[in-house]
């Protein structure tokens, strides 16, 4: 979703900021301490990273606002929650995002997670699809979420 | 008042302590499993996980199985549930299903599993926000008392997770909520649908927390967020890395 909404809005990203952190230059404004501030809210302890935290997020106030640092803390948040989701019921990845990622995954690693098991692996014929539709990845997402999305 | 964050140091907008109040209210209510005493146990018993000696160590370990040992507890839920809970917590991206199966041969249920699961990460991401935010965690509810209602919805496939799903196709009227009127779904929508109240906190909270699900489908639209679509997606995309999350 993060190339779909960046072929959107016609920035680029570097991919490699999601999996290397904030070593990588993202070429978004404020990504860096954007992810400073996932990685430093991510975790299981509590007190001993309190202070980390708080430097990570007056980062995200000053260079964002105090706005954009609430927003980016509900995501932190909603996303703790739904990889345990996708962990804890052994989902697989929906087949075409599946087809669609695949080179991505592939290039940033993110096959050998663990729970990558869960997903079948792709025939050869749907990973060619898959590269096939890339550049229209953002009317892609759009066509096949479309149902997920409509209200009642 | 719960969730009164008037007195917290940054301006929080008004739609994110109403849904949390919400979701501690479902949570102090009985479930289709487990009765409001309980539930709002496994909600102490998820704060508790993360000083579990046992946790810490199976973490470092190459295999979890490796450790044996007890775990430090908080509550009186019984072990498949205390067990369930803190490895959702501490260690989730190495559950597997022949660890869940181990759990259903000593009593646990899907249904209780995936109830359980709901309330877990729902405080999960209550608490990080708190935690991302510099705020203390909100104290506990007061469980309702009351009978759960062993609801099991109709509809339910296996679509290739461990447990079954609601199927878009065959969704219920009493369910129809869930996913809209709609012949597919994303598969992290559909997971919890076992138990339907799950999946309603979950589209509760991500409302707030990152996207509603009418924008979620728009790879342009930000929901009306001070931060742009792809600088919500970087933080996703961070996120779900740091947790090893394939999905």
């Amino acid at each position: 979703m993060l190339r779909a909404s960046t072929q959107v809005s016609g920035e680029s990203v570097n991919l490699n900021g999601i999996v290397e952190g904030n070593e990588v230059q993202t070429g978004l404004r404020g990504g860096e301490a954007l992810i400073r501030f996932a990685e430093a809210s991510v975790g299981n302890s509590v007190d001993d990273k309190a202070d980390g935290i708080r430097v990570a997020r007056e980062a995200v106030k000053d260079e964002l606002g105090e706005n954009s640092m609430v927003d980016a803390a509900g995501v932190i948040a909603n996303f703790q929650r739904m990889v345990r989701i996708a962990d804890g019921t052994g989902i697989p990845l929906d087949t075409p995002v599946a087809m669609m990622t695949s080179s991505i995954r592939e290039d940033l690693g993110i096959n050998e997670y663990g729970s990558a098991c869960n997903t079948p692996a792709l025939s050869l014929p749907q990973r060619l699809l898959g590269r096939l539709l890339q550049p229209a990845l953002p009317l892609v997402v759009k066509l096949l979420t479309r149902n997920m999305s409509k209200p009642n | 008042m719960n969730f009164n964050y008037s007195e917290a140091p940054y301006r929080i907008r008004d739609d994110i302590p109403e849904a949390h109040r919400l979701i501690w209210k479902m949570i102090a209510k009985p479930g289709n499993w487990w009765r409001g005493a309980d539930r709002v146990a496994i909600l102490s018993e998820t704060r508790h996980a993360v000083h579990c000696e046992l946790c810490k160590e199976r973490q470092a370990a190459l295999s979890p199985n490796s450790i044996k040992g007890e775990h430090a507890l908080v509550t009186n839920l019984p072990a498949p549930a205390v067990d369930a809970i803190h490895r959702i917590v501490t260690d989730a991206s190495r559950l597997t299903e022949a660890w869940l199966n181990d759990l259903y041969t000593k009593g646990m249920t899907d249904g209780k599993y995936i109830e359980l699961l709901g309330i877990v990460v729902a405080v999960i991401s209550i608490d990080g926000f708190h935690r991302a935010m510099g705020m203390p965690p909100e104290p506990l509810p007061e469980p309702e008392a009351g009978e759960t209602s062993g609801l099991r919805p109709e509809g339910l496939a296996d679509l290739g997770a461990w447990i079954e799903m609601i199927s878009p196709l065959k969704v219920a009227e009493r369910e129809s909520d869930l996913y809209g009127r709609n012949k597919q779904t994303g598969n992290v929508i559909a997971a919890m649908s076992l138990v339907p109240d799950s999946v309603r906190m979950l589209k509760i909270l991500s409302g707030v927390h990152y996207l509603d699900m009418q924008d979620v489908a728009n790879p342009g639209a930000n929901g009306g967020r001070s931060i742009t679509r792809p600088q919500i997606e970087l933080i996703a995309g961070r996120v779900s890395s740091l947790s090893d999350c394939f999905y």
